[in-house]
């Protein structure tokens, strides 16, 4: 049954002697590309929160406005993975079992925050929920705070993570098929049954790696929680957010050590799953 | 077609959902301690040292005198970004900008109601001057606003449209040139300090969002001259920074406002902390940690006390200069503005 949905990598060919060298080089070449891009930048962020020790590093991230920030963090990334979940899985519905019109369109407008500067996206929904914003005096009337607080937050962070679950899952319900589903029927199970005994279990993997993507990317975004957010102190303030105002203000530590923190977060997360797949296979 | 409904509904609900109850978990937080109080500040980025030992004082102040335990929570910013933030609805109670006209722009949209400029230093609250920051003993041999148009040079100063330093800046280049103090333009040359401004501008290599950020960028060793506030070159040297700064023959006096913003007070209930906060901000004892922090007091007596750290400049002009900051926004950094056409030609050519 995983067989439809896992790729297959190409047996590798042995290469013949004389092409033993350009092979090398090959390999060299990629190790150096990777090791430019990432594993040098890496280094060096290591190096610089280590600079004064560690207990600089335990120092520096036990303040109290880098807990709260880091929280700040961590909440709106789970909220916006189980909005998207849900979300997510209606859009993925609607868009490979279901034919209407406007269906193209839908599908391309997954894809705008791919494309739109996180900047803008805070622009947008400070047009929106701003105090000279479109929905300002809906939000007056009811006292609900969207900009400089949290819902603004989340609401961005969103617009930014949409793509994730959406394109993980497509792929996957698209290639299972209707078959099984259709079995499923034809032995008298329910709508939900089908879906939660049959539908779901195949796109599982999809899922997981839907809610890595969408969580690591809800851990970084900067600009739009930052134009949406303003950034204030122990209120406003996610990791990534912090990292920032610390390097304003000259806490090299507490900057490089926060982001070694969120990087790490973000690697063991791609890191855990690929072993986590590896060990149920 | 039943279906797309449900999900369009589903999706309204739980943005309704999302928004309340995201508010009543953060005003219920500020009012769960009894007769506890948040002040809300938002700042531009250059004091933040500053106000980092003042906020404490404050608060100790307060605690004695009303028993109240005050808290804050600071944003810094741009001056221009954190004034459009204000305006866009993020509800500093009391507001610290760079420059008068960021002030004015809150004013103008209506949450400022008070004549805020009624106080012995017309709502300014520190002083400062534009200077040059250089390398460790000045390798490009930079003494004065003139030597910045030399080519092969890379000078940092940030973009204007959200940081008021940069504004500074600019006035304080152009001005200089304009009253004499740059040796190829003649004085009252107009055309001349205009050449002068971009071939001073073909030079700048890094445009940050506000001032702090542009000298974090120098830190990192970027450019050889950066153009801003002496208490930035003051604190960054407070810091360990081995950059030197030459102050200009001719240079213009910065002037930072600070005001109470009323529509948020008033929201809040806060408007008695935020002028005792504002008050405290002027008297002597505060002035002198603005001072610590490389800012010229606007306090006479405190000025006098602390002159040595800070020297006279020899030809000091204000905003008057250019009218005052109603004149000089349209006519800098306006659409038509001289700045904004100057960089444009050079973008264009390049």
């Amino acid at each position: 049954m995983m067989n439809s949905t896992k790729m297959r990598w190409p047996a590798v060919q042995p290469a013949p002697a004389a092409g033993m060298w350009r092979r090398q080089l090959l390999i060299g070449l990629v190790f150096g590309y990777v090791g430019v891009l990432i594993i040098a930048p890496l280094a060096a962020l290591i190096s610089g929160a280590f600079s004064e020790g560690l207990g600089a590093i335990i120092y520096a991230l036990s303040q109290p406005d880098v807990l709260a920030a880091f929280w700040q963090t961590l909440f709106i990334a789970v909220i916006v993975v189980v909005l998207h979940t849900v979300f997510g899985t209606m859009m993925v519905w609607v868009l490979v079992r279901d034919h209407f019109p406007g269906q193209r369109l839908l599908n391309a407008l997954v894809d705008m925050p791919f494309a739109v500067s996180a900047v803008v996206v805070g622009y947008m929904l400070l047009l929106l929920f701003g105090r000279n914003g479109v929905l300002a005096p809906l939000l007056a009337m009811f006292d609900i705070k969207v900009a400089f607080a949290l819902p603004g937050m989340i609401l961005a962070t969103l617009f930014v993570t949409l793509p994730f679950m959406v394109r993980e899952l497509i792929p996957v319900l698209k290639s299972f098929g209707i078959q099984q589903e259709q079995a499923a029927a034809t032995l008298g199970a329910s709508g939900w049954q089908t879906f939660w005994l049959v539908t779901f279990p195949a796109l599982r993997w999809g899922f997981v790696y839907g809610i890595i993507l969408t969580f690591a990317r809800a851990l970084g975004e900067f600009g739009a929680v930052l134009v949406i957010g303003g950034g204030i102190q122990g209120r406003t303030e996610t990791a990534t957010l912090y990292i920032f105002r610390a390097l304003d203000e000259r806490m090299y530590v507490g900057a490089y050590s926060a982001a070694l923190v969120l990087g790490l977060l973000s690697l063991s997360l791609v890191l855990g799953t690929e072993l986590f797949r590896r060990w149920r296979e | 077609m039943k279906n797309r409904f449900i999900v369009i509904l589903l999706t309204l609900i739980i943005s309704v959902v999302l928004a309340g109850c995201g508010q009543p978990a953060e005003t219920g937080s500020t009012e769960s301690v009894q007769g506890a109080k948040t002040l809300i500040l938002g700042a531009y980025t250059t004091p933040r040292e500053a106000y980092g030992k003042l906020i404490p004082i404050f608060q100790t102040r307060w605690q004695q005198k009303t028993g109240q335990e005050i808290t804050f929570e600071e944003s810094y910013l741009g001056s221009g970004a954190q004034s459009r933030a204000i305006v866009e609805g993020f509800e500093a109670d009391v507001t610290a900008l760079s420059l008068e006209a960021d002030v004015i722009r809150i004013k103008d949209a209506g949450l400022i109601t008070h004549d805020w400029q009624a106080t012995p230093t017309k709502g300014m609250v520190s002083n400062s001057i534009v200077v040059l920051g250089v390398r460790e003993g000045n390798p490009k041999n930079i003494h004065d606003w003139a030597d910045l148009a030399q080519p092969d040079l890379e000078i940092l100063t940030p973009n204007p449209k959200t940081s008021g330093g940069a504004q500074w800046n600019i006035l304080a280049l152009y001005g200089a040139a304009r009253r004499g103090f740059v040796d190829s333009v003649p004085a009252h040359d107009e055309a001349a300090a205009q050449a002068f401004l971009s071939a001073v501008l073909n030079n700048v290599t890094v445009m940050d969002k506000g001032a702090r950020e542009s000298i974090i960028t120098f830190e990192k060793g970027i450019g050889d001259v950066i153009i801003t506030y002496e208490n930035e070159m003051m604190v960054g040297q407070q810091n360990g920074q081995k950059y030197e700064y030459i102050i200009p023959r001719s240079t213009i006096l910065i002037e930072n406002p600070v005001a109470v913003v009323d529509a948020s007070v008033d929201k809040h209930g806060t408007r008695e902390a935020a002028e005792a906060f504002v008050d405290f901000l002027m008297t002597p004892e505060a002035q002198e940690i603005f001072a610590e922090f490389g800012l010229r007091s606007v306090d006479p007596a405190v000025a006098q006390a602390t002159a040595e750290h800070y020297p006279p400049v020899e030809d000091l002009f204000t905003i008057e200069e250019f009218g005052g900051w109603s004149q000089a926004t349209p006519t800098f950094f306006g659409d038509e503005g001289i700045f904004t056409r100057t960089i444009s030609q050079l973008q264009r050519r390049s």
